[in-house]
């Protein structure tokens, strides 16, 4: 995107091709459907697609809310990453909440038309604001805030920036409420939580999409909660570390596991052929970009080539591409 | 500084931020004050500063991606003849808004196109400019300007720990030119240094992380100089410079860096011999 908010579209697009109700054919998603919207009186002020109300059960017991594949704007509300929950017989855990609070609040509705145990964690896979601002939701229910042991320190530097920029981005009405909220739980060796009858491991990862990336598994169900780790469909970002990235996804393609639930992408996808584009992508970048340090290339040099084999194969590349090529260049040529 | 500082830190990071990864930038709130007469006043007095007269060029990106680095270059074109004395990089609206300086000395070289890049934060919406003085201590500017905002404080350490690891290690390098008549070589001077600027918050203390960064930078070719560049917080970290230099016998840089607590690195393009 560009940073010239001459150039940055405001103002709601046309609600289309936003796939409100095309997930949700079953009766149990139209009824969530029908719950969540009744149970949010301040939707109607929103576009009236900007709202969690998708959730689907991809195994027993997991739902998953899909995002749409854009950068944050009022016609979205910040409704851009994927949020999940899993009930145990005992208690909910919320897997990253949105870009908002209100988002946050609705999905907490979903949650509440499926099961009225107790919201006991809310877990964040890591500290962008798509993934964290729905938090302030959940305040209500007293849950830990779960998250990557370096998350605190991560939100805590980032937070004036995050609040200021996606309330200008998403509109300081859709906006209102959110903030960021530190984690209570911070998760520094693997760890594991229990819902009842289901336990959930949480894995702190090293530097890779940022330096606090978790990998959350529900263990009945062998489902994996990738977070941004994986994405699909919209490009990759790189916040963290690109070798470190490609290192932790060779070890996530060692796994073996049912399903894995994306950042941003489809609701479910398999191992490892979920990990293939990725990998693809980042190595496109690291090969491109070493071989034009090796030739004495400059930053600006790179940022016009490194990684363009990959432009047709991913939504929002425009948005992304060369910041990524920036990112793993000045990391690249100190190796 | 006077009154140009005072008006200037009301600028500090007060709009725009980063929006998750992505960078979007509110408009700043004073996007109209012009603050050129100030700091043109304070660094120049009242010598006469020619604007696009061709002697400098100042390339910046069409679009900022990541206003923590945005990179820019300088290029004297080679129809300019004269030796170098210095060149001034301002960006008008940051916290400094005096980038670098550099006082060329007699290895800076001429007889082609000599050029001088680096990577810079830009905290808000802004001018950006390069003032070159020739030999004959006439002035020389070139004007861009630069849709980006945040890099200052807001663009944190992508990975706070590992910025810290191998603080001060300089790497150099040489390029010879293409065409062996060409009198003029290029060198890179990369410093490993976080370059904190004191508005970066440490959430562990609630305070923020102290101003350290590289303050000199000094080039030297086969022991003549190059150049001596004066340095503030404005660089991005890990501070990266790509210059030319004239020819030489043997055309080995030796670089010599100190940061703001005083610590000094050194660096050389020469490989040690032996293993
Ligand atoms: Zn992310």
């Amino acid at each position: 995107m560009t940073n010239d908010p001459r150039k940055t579209p405001v103002g709601p697009t046309t609600p289309s091709g936003c796939g409100y109700g095309v997930h949700g054919l079953s009766r149990r998603n139209v009824l969530l459907a029908s719950l969540a919207i009744a149970s949010v009186p301040l939707l109607r002020y929103a576009p009236a697609h900007a709202a969690i109300n998708d959730v689907m059960e991809v195994a027993p017991g997991i739902f998953v809310h899909q995002g749409r594949y854009e950068v944050q704007s009022p016609a979205n509300g910040g409704d851009i990453a994927n949020a999940s929950f899993v009930v145990g017989s005992e208690g909910v855990a919320v897997i990253d909440t949105s870009g908002s609070a209100r988002l946050g609040a609705q999905l907490r509705d979903a949650i509440r038309a499926v099961t009225d145990k107790p919201i006991k964690y809310v877990i964040n896979t890591h500290m962008h604001p798509d993934h964290v601002f729905g938090n302030a939701a959940f305040k209500q229910d007293n849950p830990e805030f779960v998250g990557h042991y370096k998350l605190a320190r991560a939100l805590g530097t980032r937070k004036d920036g995050y609040l200021a920029a996606n309330e200008q981005m998403i509109g300081s009405e859709a906006f209102a409420g959110s903030e960021i909220i530190l984690p209570t739980l911070s998760i520094k060796e693997p760890t594991k939580l229990d819902l009842g009858d289901r336990e959930l491991l949480l894995e702190p990862q090293p530097t890779a999409h940022t330096d606090n990336d978790l990998i959350v598994t529900d263990l009945k169900t062998n489902t994996l909660f990738l977070g941004d780790l994986l994405f699909s469909v919209h490009v990759p970002t790189i916040d963290g570390s690109i070798k470190g990235w490609i290192d932790v996804l060779d070890e996530i393609g060692q796994r073996k596991a049912a399903r894995v639930v994306p950042g941003h992408g489809p609701r479910t996808m398999e191992l490892p052929e979920a990990l293939v584009p990725e990998q693809r992508y980042l190595s496109a970048i690291a090969d491109d970009v070493r071989k034009q340090i090796a030739e004495g290339k400059t930053l600006e040099q790179a940022t016009k080539t490194a990684g363009f084999s990959e432009k047709d194969a991913w939504k929002l590349f425009d948005q992304y591409h060369v910041r990524n090529v920036t990112a793993a260049f000045a990391e690249l040529e100190w190796e | 500084m006077t009154i140009a500082f005072a008006k200037l830190s009301r600028t500090i990071c007060g709009a725009v931020l980063a929006a998750g990864i992505g960078v979007l930038a509110t408009a700043p709130a004073h996007a109209d004050e012009d603050l050129w007469p100030l700091l043109r006043e304070q660094a120049f007095g009242d010598r006469p500063i020619s604007e696009e007269s061709g002697f400098v060029v100042l390339e910046t990106p069409q679009k900022v991606e990541d206003a923590a680095i945005v990179p820019i270059t300088v290029r004297i074109p080679p129809h300019v003849r004269d030796q170098l004395k210095s060149l001034s990089i301002f960006i008008d609206k940051n916290p400094d808004p005096k980038v670098a300086t550099l006082n060329f000395g007699p290895a800076a070289g001429a007889g082609g196109e000599r050029s001088f890049s680096t990577r810079v934060r830009v905290d808000n919406f802004s001018h950006a400019r390069a003032v070159l003085e020739l030999e004959d201590g006439s002035l020389h500017m070139a004007t861009k300007f630069l849709s980006a905002a945040g890099g200052c404080a807001a663009m944190q350490a992508k990975d706070p720990d590992a910025d810290m690891t191998g603080l001060g290690k300089t790497v150099v390098r040489t390029f010879s030119p293409a065409l062996s008549s060409n009198p003029i070589w290029s060198g890179q001077v990369m410093i490993k240094h976080p370059n904190h600027n004191g508005m970066q918050l440490d959430i562990n203390t609630a305070k923020f992380i102290p101003a350290r960064y590289v303050k000199e930078v000094k080039v030297e070719r086969d022991g003549e100089l190059v150049f001596t560049l004066d340095s503030t917080f404005s660089i991005s970290t890990n501070p990266n410079f790509r210059f030319t230099f004239g020819k030489g016998d043997n055309n080995e840089l030796d670089v010599s860096v100190v940061d703001t607590d005083g610590v000094a690195f050194e660096g050389m393009s020469k490989r040690p011999s032996g293993s």
